[in-house]
């Protein structure tokens, strides 16, 4: 009798869980592929919830613009997520699986063309090609895959020189005489040795190696892949950009920590550091963060970045996100309606500026008197009419599908290099082979290569 | 000779004693310290030196883990994977290692026996992109099955059964059910299922631990948060730059704190789980 | 199944298929049917799959490329594959030896007669075996971390009771020295407890008949332990081992929580290795080539150390 009445219990409670879990496991349903968006679609008012996934300050911008736009379109709902963690991965997860991408993503720039190159984001083509000369023209190109849209700029990452006005005061040295590289070294080498060694001119570790790279190709012109997508590393531009950060290295004007790392940071309020090269978006990290370490205030400056020569560029961009739709997404014009409001209107975009320092890319946004304000960490200086000069002479790195794996190699063989004192040629060739074997991608012919570079395209 | 020894032996079992019960304490700190910091602000969780007993209980890591994070759903949702990948397991393994126990003569019962066997040689590293990718043609990625079904019958679950039932269950008594009229599913369920509980509770309890922390392959197919079993509930509470320490160690003692006490029931059965491992070399 | 059918061959009873003998035993058929049949679908399919894609390049989206032996050739390009197995190895001979030893001295101590509260230390040292190693992860990222964390405030007390000593700071999780390390600790501190209670099973196996022999013989306890103890826990010790072996290399949930392989690449083992492969860059022509490559290495090293152990202990 009793073991009659456990049986039924086993059986009943085996019965339940089995019928628990097929109900519960049926909701989640396969997600089908909505139809692309159409200008007329983009046309009719919007209204639905839109899941956003972001992170950080740019996360919160998001979420400082989101009210604005829930009123400007009611019945919408923006939900920005900021759970962080492994973001960009989870995000190819649900491309792969076609379940579960929010209904807009943030990608890193240098991330966003593996994605692109997957064909299951939105193509934006329809409703975002009248925009094309909002943006300058190497972020824009960058959005763009085999002639689609399939990203929108965020924010853009226009590089200059972090200084230190205290101690450019106590050596005597004019930031405005610093036009060149060359003259940035002189003015390091006096810092250096009027300090006696106690403060360097520049961080130079191992990781900041392929930054430094990045920015000395864009000045001169170079490539890593060349239009066709070729390896075309191998290059008169590219071994000047090497030579560059030798001759800096060997200056003895920098310091050989990582850079982010704590001991970087904590470089901000003391006198180990006098400059820091960065990105436009350094500043907000550097404003955040500096009072977290010991030390007398700093007081800060921004100059431009040194051209290769006189009379050179002084833009290099390193960084900047974009906004990305999947293919999945289900209210695909409400998702745009957003996009489009965050970053392709002068009030989208300065109000993430001006709350958030996201710097636009949009380029009504840079022409607008917003950059024109004095910013007192600054000593008053208009740092972001400096950071928006020459924005579209930035020039255009061919970022490929595999590009973000081509950075990680660059980054390995250049500390190698770095730490062995490789001959240039030596790096270039072994990097150019070592490309093509890992990625499967043909090397351009060297004769193309030897050419000097093309003008910049204005 | 045996009482001149005695002072050292006490001596000896007393430093044993001490170091013994030092490790214990190295080897709880960590549960404390979650336990604890589940009770501090996230001030008080970095301060140094540190406080090593909470001042007082702040409840609001609790309050703002059930009201910020949807921790209901992904317990409920820990609980349905788990209770379904185990008690499909346990039936399936039972099944199987019956029939490989009590079968003996059925023609090729020991080559797929060894096959079986043979099967426990495969890494899972191996299958598990291929597994995603069926499940993402079947449409299971972001459901149940994707938790419950691919590891519902484990080679090992066989064996285990199959040498327990093989030991434990007399021939007569089937032959007797037999000759009674019992079915051969009936068999199996009515007398064989009852005589192998132990069996079943050991491997049941190895099955749990496995399913309720599996974060991995949760991480690849739960897709929403609304799928969200606890484990990756707990990750993802980490961000990037900013991480809500308090509410994530509640959140870890919500998720730590079922398998405690069943461990603490059921420690025989566990330890008896694990034991059930070491058999197969 | 059962039977190779020869055609014209011998009448003699077996070269046939037997359908009745099929057919009596149909039960036993359906019994076992769901573990062949979820094994065909999860199991033989995936490895077939599996070996079918390590000749190829795929994103897992778009079309598969036939690749030839190219994933082959680029593995031996590939740094980080080979740095991934040196950490792994570099981790395992950090945690292996201490979690033995420890998981050997706890069960010998747990096994003594004169003991008292044994399932409450049995329990402390087990209970680490049964979380979620995700949340103790993160634990461990509180206890570890470098400005703020017990273990340094520990370490810089003791620079009190043992001045000579000059403990500093340690920076557990974000120095390329010390990653390891600390994967190391969390990992003797997680499987120590779950090796003890296997070890303990292995010692209560051992007769007690054993002992009062070598007593009666005057082995006192160390003799004892060497000479009846430790070869009658060798094939236990060795399974430990061998799962540890394993686990170090298919680790997983340690690292990804504890240090997501960093800083750098200095605590990427290759578990997370194979897993950043095939989930995050999505190569998954490469990733299969890699884990099929490893697990036939693998196997075809634990055979030969099986091959090798059987050898000597028939030589002995």
């Amino acid at each position: 009798m009793n073991q009659n009445k456990n049986q039924i219990r086993r059986a009943a409670f085996l019965t339940l869980a089995l019928a628990g879990a097929c109900l519960a496991g049926c909701q989640g349903n396969p997600a089908v592929n909505a139809p692309p968006l159409t200008a007329q679609q983009a046309a009719q008012p919007v209204k639905g919830n839109i899941t956003v996934w972001s992170w950080n300050i740019a996360a919160k911008a998001l979420q400082d613009i989101a009210p604005s736009f829930e009123r400007a379109h009611p019945g919408t709902r923006v939900n920005v997520d900021l759970t962080g963690a492994q973001m960009q991965t989870r995000f190819m997860l649900s491309l792969a699986a076609d379940v579960g991408a929010p209904d807009v993503s943030q990608l890193q720039i240098t991330d966003a063309p593996h994605y692109m190159a997957t064909g299951k984001l939105a193509d934006l083509t329809a409703v975002a090609a009248k925009y094309q000369s909002d943006f300058p023209a190497s972020r824009w190109a960058e959005c763009v895959m085999n002639g689609h849209v399939y990203a929108i700029p965020w924010d853009l990452g226009p590089v200059a020189i972090f200084y230190k006005r205290n101690i450019f005061t106590e050596y005597h040295i004019d930031p405005s005489t610093i036009h060149t590289w060359a003259d940035y070294i002189a003015a390091g080498k006096k810092i250096v040795a009027l300090s006696h060694g106690k403060t360097k001119m520049l961080a130079l570790g191992v990781s900041g190696l392929a930054d430094m790279f990045e920015i000395f190709l864009q000045q001169t012109h170079g490539q890593v892949f060349d239009d066709a997508g070729r390896i075309a590393i191998d290059s008169p531009q590219a071994r000047k950009a090497l030579e560059l950060i030798r001759e800096i290295h060997n200056a003895g004007i920098t310091l050989d920590i990582n850079a982010y790392g704590q001991e970087w940071m904590a470089g901000f309020n003391d006198s180990t550091l006098a400059t820091y090269p960065g990105a436009v978006w350094l500043g907000g990290i550097i404003k955040d963060s500096h009072s977290k370490f010991e030390g007398n205030s700093t007081r800060w400056g921004v100059f431009r970045l040194p051209a290769i020569e006189r009379g050179g560029v002084h833009v290099a961009n390193l960084g900047g996100s974009v906004l990305v739709i999947p293919k999945q997404c289900a209210n695909k014009a409400a998702a745009w309606a957003f996009v489009k409001y965050a970053l392709c209107t002068k009030q989208g975009q300065l109000m993430q500026y001006e709350k958030e320092s996201l710097y636009p890319s949009f380029l009504p946004a840079l022409k607008s008197k917003v950059m024109d304000k004095p910013d007192p960490f600054f000593g008053d200086q208009p740092v972001g009419r400096l950071f928006a000069r020459d924005v579209q002479k930035i020039w255009r790195i061919n970022r490929t599908a595999n590009w973000a794996e081509a950075e990680s190699y660059i980054q390995q063989d250049l500390s190698q290099w770095a730490a062995a004192g490789m001959p240039h040629d030596h790096l270039l060739k072994t990097l150019a082979v070592s490309l093509h074997q890992r990625l499967d991608v043909p090397m351009a012919p060297a004769s193309e290569l030897s050419q000097a570079a093309p003008e910049v395209q204005q | 000779m045996n009482k001149a020894q005695k002072p050292n032996v006490m001596a000896l079992r007393l430093a044993t004693y001490i170091m013994l019960t030092l490790l214990a304490v190295v080897f709880v700190f960590p549960f404390y310290w979650l336990f604890t910091a589940s009770f501090k602000t996230q001030a008080q969780i970095f301060v140094t030196p540190p406080h090593w007993i909470p001042s007082h209980l702040m409840w609001s890591n609790y309050t703002d883990l059930f009201q910020q994070t949807n921790i209901l759903r992904a317990f409920f949702n820990s609980v349905v994977t788990s209770a379904g990948s185990v008690l499909l397991s346990l039936f399936l393994c039972s099944l199987g290692g019956f029939a490989f126990a009590k079968y003996p003569l059925a023609p090729g019962n020991n080559r797929m026996f060894a096959f079986v066997l043979g099967t426990m040689l495969i890494p899972g590293a191996v299958t598990l992109i291929p597994t995603f990718e069926i499940l993402v043609h079947i449409h299971w990625i972001n459901t149940y099955w994707a938790l419950i079904v691919p590891g519902a019958v484990g080679a090992f679950g066989i064996f285990w059964m199959r040498q327990y039932m093989g030991a434990n269950l007399p021939d007569d008594l089937l032959a007797a059910a037999r000759i009674d009229g019992c079915s051969e599913f009936g068999i199996y369920w009515r007398i064989a299922v009852p005589i192998a509980q132990p069996a079943l509770a050991a491997l049941g309890i190895m099955n749990l631990i496995g399913s309720w922390n599996n974060l991995m392959w949760a991480f690849i197919v739960l897709r929403t948060p609304s799928m969200y079993t606890l484990p990756l509930v707990i990750y993802l509470m980490q961000g990037e730059m900013s991480t809500p320490w308090g509410m994530l160690m509640a959140g870890g003692v919500f998720t730590v704190l079922p398998l405690v006490i069943a461990f603490l029931l059921f420690q025989k059965q566990f330890v008896a789980g694990i034991t059930a491992g070491a058999v197969k070399q | 199944m059962n039977t190779s059918s020869i055609p014209g061959g011998n009448q003699a009873g077996g070269s046939r298929i037997n359908w009745q003998a099929l057919w009596k035993y149909r039960h036993f058929y359906l019994f076992v049917s769901p573990f062949f049949i979820l094994f065909a679908i999860f199991g033989l399919y995936p490895l077939l799959f599996s070996l079918f894609l390590s000749f190829t390049k795929w994103d897992g989206i778009t079309a598969i490329h036939w690749a030839g032996l190219y994933n082959f050739r680029l593995m031996l390009h590939d740094e980080l594959l080979w740095r991934s197995l040196w950490n792994t190895l570099v981790i395992g001979v950090l945690y292996i030896p201490p979690m033995l030893i420890l998981a050997f001295l706890f069960a010998q101590i747990l096994n003594s007669q004169w003991l008292k509260l044994k399932s409450l230390y049995r329990a402390a040292f087990f209970l680490p075996a049964v979380t979620p190693m995700v949340v103790i992860a993160v634990v461990f990222s509180l206890i570890f971390s470098s400005e703020r964390g017990v273990l340094n405030y520990v370490l810089l007390m003791l620079n009190h009771v043992l001045p000579f000593f000059h403990f500093k700071p340690i920076h557990w999780l974000d120095s390329e020295q010390w990653s390891k390390v600390s994967v190391a600790i969390l990992v003797v501190w997680r499987w120590t407890g779950y090796n003890m209670v296997l070890m303990l099973a292995g010692l209560q196996a051992i007769p007690i008949d054993y002992y009062e022999a070598a007593q009666l013989d005057g082995a006192n306890a160390w003799q004892s332990m060497r000479h009846v103890t430790w070869p009658l826990l060798q094939p236990v010790f060795r399974f430990c081992l061998l799962l540890s072996l394993l686990g170090t290399l298919y680790m997983f949930d340690e690292v990804f929580v504890l240090t997501n392989g960093g800083p750098g690449t200095s605590s990427t083992n290759f578990g997370l290795y194979l897993f950043n492969l095939s989930f995050t860059d999505f190569k998954f022509g490469y990733a299969s080539c890699v884990a099929y490559s490893v697990a036939i290495v693998v196997f075809g090293l634990s055979l030969g150390i099986n091959r090798l152990n059987r050898r000597n202990s028939e030589g002995a």
